[in-house]
Order: structure tokens, then sequence, then C-alpha cells
């Protein structure tokens, strides 16, 4: 099933790609023929470079929504270039930036050739309806000459050019999507996020433009220059983001090794939270809390004595309270960190049970329902934790775990996070657990008879086999999405 | 006692200014044909808008706060024509904003010496650009907007190198690194740099063709910049507590004297400040230090415990915990070294052992002694001093000194 899957999204590649290719090519040859080149070159060539750099170098700001300001390079452009020669100027720039040098590097054919059609077709369309207002704003003469008074109207049709630009965009990304990977994208939800910043980016553009037909190439250094810099401060901001993200889930990673039976279970709970998280429709911002919630959901069980985790016997009073203040921990430890707060909060409720019983953290009310946060990573963490070996038992299968859940569903765990979670885990193929039916008692069983290495082994080869599943070729070659 | 002097400095320097604005003001009002009135108003405009802007701060990579005055300087030079109109605004702007900072007390970001250090910075600049501006005009014959971006060019390169001159002797009251801090703050600031002057540059010239639209330009494209500064500083401020937080880890599993890292962290920071090592080396210093006991971790292993351990092992398991984390290979190597004398019998100076992992020893060490042992101050400093025949380097036993009389815990 899964292999034909694979053959029929190959097959939509294809033809996609030959229809976007010729589409681009088609946008470029009836261009040629209707717009003339701008002249002189070297502004276009300078443009060009510009909107190719930061096409190529688009900086993640926020889960899956890339700041590029190459819409604004467009925008520069086409109002420097005026209404003869904006369209086919600009549309020239998009095509140069199809490829970026990973594509080439790789030699993926996908991603450039739907580009090609995508970004061609886009750019035409805005700059196009930009050069239809320009002849309007421009004076009776027919010549592109810009006064002072026409700068706040040519700012605002560049505005308006670069929002068309990313509906558009986005319009067209999603189709490719939806008819290569058959998942609808959500797509109108992401519109305010990019179409917004994206006015932004076309107004400024507009100014700029003029500001080049006004003063002359020589405000073009001073342009760049401050473009690159704010383009270098912020990506610079994203890599310390991302550093601090790294530092967080190495360090943890690297305490929890430490631990025989812990080892990899935040990476698993991250990642199986994320799983559940995408499938309730989760945006970028919410993802990215759960996933931060999940890697600090036990980083509090490491101030907890390695006796009392790995003790086989029933746990004593204390004990029990000390293995509970875990929680408390994670509150103590990380709410010192501000952003942190409100993945502390997440965290330290994956103890608390759907129906308000269960162990609360400090912030949510006991008898209350934990966040819908709380309720995924609680699923997870149960999930991961019935799935891997323990001290006083090996690891329960799958289909015993599911069981599991879904007999406290209602009571410590939210049915509708237990369905959604059994149904993408079962759709991705994935296996965790042991690979034979193996029951509850039976696991306690086999540990008491020392079976319990055994089984260790056993799921390291899962664990490899697992790993091997999730590098399906479809992943690499997504066209990317909200590009601009 | 380097604090008084640079304020004395820094009152000469604003009395300068007023002066200086007076002079200005009477010799331009006596050349010009306009009246007193018409010559001064654009002088008073120019210097307000050099006010309002100076007081914005952007906070640099190097960890220093930048005044954006030197941007509105930058459009004036290139606006104002009459050179005594042009000085008396920068002398009157630079007066006032030398008393704003003071009234609103911005020395939490902002401190004597930087005020000093823009004064000087904002008159070079202006007298080098009109300079460069001048001779361009005559020699070259360029496009006028192309002299104009060539001059700011020459003039804000020799601004960059009078303002860092400027800002490392005022830090050589503290530092011993002028050289090497000088070279450093100009690499590492000079994206923020070049983006305010080429923010200042495209409003001078877009002014006179575009009137109000110029702000848009000027400021909207630096905003952007602006604000990722900015994030990237309170990045780094987050960055910094949670590092905080997971150093705590053994602290709170009981494994380690609460409040011992911290600690050590402080006082290690202090220390280096006081050795001049320069700010990114700080910042690792203190992240190093702040996590130099979380190999301690390992000790919940009670099998580990019963067979015993040594300080080495403390900062090997320290070491390869914080290298599972990207991006912190040299806070690491710094965690891994921290034990080590600083030299061995015989030999002058272990020269692989880094000054970051020196410090740490003699701080940890300090506050062992002072907390864990319950010494007195001096008692802790002489058992630093006693072992530094290998132990502890005498160069930051003294520097522990200086810090530990400056903090006022013991005199001389």
């Amino acid at each position: 099933m899964f292999q034909d899957e694979l053959t029929r999204q190959l097959r939509e590649k294809k033809r996609i790609a030959i229809v976007f290719a010729a589409l681009g090519v088609a946008i470029l040859a009836v261009l040629f023929f209707t717009q003339s080149f701008p002249r002189p070159f070297w502004p276009w060539a300078t443009f060009a470079a510009a909107a190719v750099f930061f096409e190529w170098n688009a900086v993640e700001v926020n889960d899956k929504l890339f700041a590029s300001p190459s819409v604004m390079v467009m925008m520069t452009a086409a109002v420097a270039f005026g209404p003869e020669s904006a369209v086919l100027g600009t549309a020239a720039m998009a095509a140069l930036a199809m490829a970026t040098p990973a594509d080439i590097r790789e030699r993926r054919w996908f991603q450039p050739a739907a580009n090609l059609g995508q970004l061609v077709a886009t750019t035409a369309v805005s700059t196009g309806v930009l050069a239809v207002l320009m002849v309007q704003i421009g004076d009776e003469s027919g010549e592109w000459t810009v006064s002072t008074s026409m700068v706040g109207l040519i700012a605002i049709a560049t505005g308006l050019a670069a929002a068309i630009y990313g509906i558009v965009n986005l319009g067209l990304v999603s189709f490719i999507f939806r008819r290569v990977y058959g998942a609808s994208m959500n797509t109108w939800s992401h519109v305010p996020a990019i179409v917004l910043p994206l006015i932004g980016m076309g107004f400024l553009g507009g100014l700029l433009g003029t500001t080049y037909l006004l003063i002359g190439p020589a405000s073009l250094p001073l342009i760049a220059i401050v473009f690159f810099t704010g383009y270098m401060a912020f990506e610079s901001y994203a890599g310390l983001r991302e550093a601090q993200l790294s530092t967080l889930a190495g360090f943890i990673k690297a305490l929890e090794a430490k631990d025989l039976y812990t080892r990899g279970h935040t990476e698993r709970v991250a990642y199986l939270s994320n799983m559940i998280g995408q499938h309730l429709g989760f945006n970028g911002t919410q993802l990215e809390r759960l996933r931060w919630a999940a890697l600090i959901h036990d980083v509090g069980k490491l101030a907890v004595p390695r006796e009392v985790i790995r003790k086989k016997s029933r746990l004593t009073e204390d004990e029990y309270k000390e293995m509970q203040g875990h929680v408390h921990h994670v509150e103590n430890l990380l709410s010192e960190v501000e952003f942190l707060r409100p993945m502390v909060e997440i965290a330290s409720n994956h103890h608390a049970h759907f129906d308000g019983k269960g162990y609360h953290g400090s912030t949510g009310d006991k008898g209350e329902t934990p966040s819908l946060e709380a309720r995924i990573l609680a699923v997870a963490d149960s999930f991961d934790a019935m799935t891997s070996t323990r001290s006083y038992r090996v690891a329960m299968s799958q289909v015993y775990a599911f069981a599991e859940l879904r007999r406290f569903a209602g009571t410590q765990f939210d049915p509708e996070v237990v369905e959604a979670f059994i149904e993408v885990l079962t759709a991705s193929g994935e296996q965790y657990g042991s690979p034979v039916e193996i029951s509850e008692d039976e696991a306690r069983r086999r540990a008491e008879h020392g079976f319990g290495d055994l089984s260790a082994r056993a799921r390291m080869k899962y664990d490899e086999l697992r790993q091997s599943a999730r590098q399906r070729p479809a992943e690499s070659d997504k066209p990317e999405a909200n590009r601009g | 006692m380097a604090e008084l002097r640079l304020r004395t400095l820094t009152f000469a320097a604003w009395t300068g200014l007023l002066v200086g604005a007076a002079a200005f003001t009477i010799s331009g009002v006596s050349q010009t044909a306009v009246g007193f009135i018409d010559w001064f108003l654009p002088v008073l405009v120019w210097a307000t808008a050099i006010t309002v802007v100076s007081i914005i701060t952007v906070p640099a990579p190097s960890g220093s706060h930048l005044s954006l005055g030197i941007g509105a300087a930058v459009g004036a030079a290139i606006l104002v024509p009459d050179h005594a109109a042009l000085g008396a605004a920068i002398c009157l702007g630079l007066a006032a904003t030398g008393l704003v900072e003071r009234g609103l007390s911005m020395t939490t970001s902002r401190s004597d010496g930087d005020f000093l250090t823009d004064a000087i910075g904002m008159a070079a600049y202006a007298f080098s650009y009109r300079f460069v501006f001048e001779a361009f005009d005559v020699q070259l014959t360029l496009d006028p907007s192309w002299t104009i971006v060539a001059s700011v060019a020459v003039a804000g390169t020799v601004w960059f190198v009078i303002r860092a001159l400027v800002a490392a002797l005022v830090g050589l009251e503290r530092s011993d690194l002028a050289g090497r801090y000088l070279w450093l703050l100009a690499l590492e600031d000079w994206a923020v740099v070049v983006s305010i002057f080429a923010a200042g540059a495209l409003f001078g010239l877009t002014w006179p063709l575009m009137g109000a639209w110029a702000f848009a330009v000027a400021i909207l494209p630096y905003a952007f910049g602006h604000l990722a500064f900015e994030r990237y500083h309170s990045t780094r401020v987050t960055y910094g507590q949670t590092i905080r937080a997971l150093a705590q880890i053994p602290e709170v599993a009981g494994l380690a004297p609460s409040g011992h890292s911290t600690r050590t962290a402080d006082l290690a920071i202090a220390i280096a400040q006081e050795m001049g090592l320069h700010p990114n080396e700080v910042m690792e210093l203190e992240y190093a230090a702040l996590m130099h006991d979380v190999g301690r971790i390992t000790l919940n292993e009670p099998a580990i415990v019963k067979a015993g351990y040594t300080d080495e092992d403390i900062a090997r398991w320290g070491s390869q915990i914080i290298a599972e984390a990207p991006y912190l290979e040299h806070v690491s190597t710094l965690v891994a070294q921290q034990h080590r004398p600083y030299r061995s019998p015989g030999v002058a100076m272990d020269p692989d052992v880094p000054i970051a992992s020196k410090i740490i020893k003699v701080a940890s060490a300090y506050d062992d002694a002072r907390i864990e042992m319950g010494l007195s101050p001096i008692e802790s400093l002489e058992r630093i001093h006693q072992g530094s025949a290998y132990e502890y380097d005498p160069h930051i036993g003294s520097s522990l000194r200086r810090v530990l009389v400056f903090r006022g815990e013991i005199t001389f």
C-alpha cells in the first residue's frame, strides 16, 4: 500500500513538473515579445542577484513560515524598471531563483520545475497588476518619470501587488501540495500570517523603487546595506534560537543517556506529541510550544535519585512523593526562563488526568481538565512508557498499549486525543514496543525472570527499523511552502 | 577612582560642548546674512533631532548598547550647508543628550564612558565628513549623490576607528587587553554601525526630493534590522537563563551544594572583567562556570559513588554532557580543564590550560572555602594564595583579591 502511494506521488510529480515548467517557459516567452528588457543591464543584474540571494536564503522565522525580502526586491525593481519592462524584468529574476544550490547539488528535478512555473506565474501576475497601476499613476506623456506627489500612490500599488503575490503563491503551492500528497494544507488559515508582512514589504519596496528613480544608482549601495545587515541580524537571531533549542535538547539527551531505561524517551515523546498535534491541526506556534513542552517534561526526573526511578519493587510513601516531585522540579528549574513559561505549564501538568484527578502542577487546579497540549503530552508519555522496557517490566506490545490507552480514555486520557493518536500512528506504519504480544502482567513476569535485557536488545533493533522507516523519500522534495 | 576620572572627563567634555555651541553660534550669526532667528531655528531643529535619536539605543552583538545619534548626525552633515550651524547643532544636541541621559538615569545600559565616546566620535565625524566632502567635490567629478555616498563611507570609517580607540581608552581604565579588545569590538559591531550610517545617508539624500517620505525610506528598512538586533539580544538573555536553569539540575537533585554554581559564575565573571577579557570570552566563561559541576548528576548512580571518583571525573563527565549540545563545544573543553593545576612542577606555566578554566578553578575553590567550610573572606583568600604554587594561578589570585576589595569584603 505504501509502495502504491509512492508510485502515485511520483506520477503526479512528473505531471506537475511538466505542466509547471511549460507554464513558466510560456509566460516568459509571451513577456519576451510584449515587453522590453530593462536597460541598462547592471541595475537589473544587481536587483536579480539580491532577489536570488534572498530566495535561496529564506530564514525560517517560525515553523514553516519563511521571511524572505525577495518580494520587496521584486517590487523595488518593478518600480525602477517602469511599466514597459517591469513584468519581464521581474519574471526573469524569478526564473533565476527556481533552483537553490542544494537542489542542484542533489539533482532534484521536481522542486525546480514546479518553482519555475509557480514563481514566474506569481511574479508575472503581481507585477502585471502593478504595471497597469503604474500606467494609471504616471503622467499622460506615457514616459515613466516619478515626482514627489506620486510616492504614496506607488507605495500603495506595490503593497497591493505584494499581497496578490502572496495569495497567488499560496494558492499554487497548496494546489501542488494537494495533488502530490493528497493532504490539504489548510491553506486559508495561513493567509494573514503571510500576506500582512508581504503588504509591508511591498509598500517598502515601492518607496525604495521611487528612491532609486529620484536619487539614481547611488542609492543602491545604501539600500543594499540596510537590507543585508538587517537580514544578517535576523539570520543570526534565528541561528541563536536554533542553538537554544538544540542546546536544551542535546543536554537533556545527554543527561537521560546516563540511564539505560529512559534513553531516548524525551525525543520519542516529542516526536509522538508533534505527530498528534499535526493530526489535530495545530499551527506552527502551537506545534513548537508542544515540542518544547515535550522536551522539558521529564527534566525534573533527572533530579530524582536513580534508586527510586529504577526500583523494582513497589515504592514507599516517601519515594512516591519524591517521584511525583519531579513535576515541581521542572517548575523550580525552568520557570526562571521567561520564554519557556507556557511550556513549563504544559509540562508540569502531564500527569494530570482528563477527569481532573491525577497529579497537577502548581498552575493546574485539582479537579480541572488540563490543557489540550498537556493531554496530548500525557498520551504520548504514557504510550512511550508502556512500549519501553522499564526496571520492573519489559516493554509491552503496541496493540496492548493501544488497548490500555482506550481503557483509560475518558478518565485518565482525553478520548479524542487517544483516537487521534491511534489513527495517526497506525497510518504512519511505525511500530513501537515489543514485537510479540505482551500484556502488562506478562511484561512484569518476564522482567522477574531476567528477560529484561533480552527485550532491551530487541527494542534497539526496533529503534533501528523505525529510523529507516522514518526516512521516507517524499519528505525531502516537497515544494517549499510559503515562499516570499 | 577610575569612575571618578571618567566622570570628571565627561563633565569636561559636556562643558566643552556648551562652549562649542556658543562659539559656533556667535561665529555663524556674525557671518550670516539672515537674522538670528532664521539662522538658529534649523540649528534647534537638528539639535532636537540628534537628542531624540541619541536616546534610542540598539543592543549590539558585543553586548554594548549603541546610540543611534550618529545616524541623525549623518543626515545633518549632508543637509545643513553652513559649517557653523552644523557645529552648533551637534554641540547642542550632544549636550542635551548628556542631560537627558542623566535625567532618565539610563546607567543600566549606558555608562559615562559611552557618552564620552559618542560625543568625541560624532564631533570627529562631522569634521571629517565636511573635509572629505569638499575635497571630493573639487577633486572628483562624480554625480552629487555618489559624492555624498563616498564621503559618508570615508568619514564613517574615520568615525569607526576614532570611536573604537576612545572606547578602548575608556575601557583601558579596567582592562589590559586594549589592542585585542579594540579589534574584536570593531569586528563584532560593524553590521549595526553600517546600517545606522546607511539609514542616515538615505535620509540625507531623500529629504530634499521626497519630503516627509524620507522618514519612511530611512526608518522602515532600518527598523527591520533594529528589531532583529533586539530579538537577538533577548534570545541571548533567555539562552543564558536556559543554561542557568540546566546547571542547577545537580543542585536540585541534592548532588551539589545549593547555589554554588551561581555564586561561582558571578565571582568568575567579576574576575574575568577585572582582568579585561573580551565580552565573548566572559560569556563563555559564564556558561562554563555555571555548568562546571553538571557532571555531578552522574553521582545519582549509587554504583559510581561506591566506586569512588575524583575532581577530574566530575570535570570529564560534565564536559561530556555539555559536548552533546551543539554550539557549546568550547564551553565543554573549558569545563574539562577546570580541575587542572595552572602549572606542573619545574614548568613555568602550562600553556594549554585556558584562562577561563583557571578562573573557574579559583572561583569555585574560593566559594567552597567560603560557604562549605564556613571560612571568612580573608581566610578563604589565604587558601587560594597558599595554593598558588601549582593549583591556583597567582595572577587570578591577585585579581580575586582586587575584586573582593572592590566589593568591600576585605579591606587593606
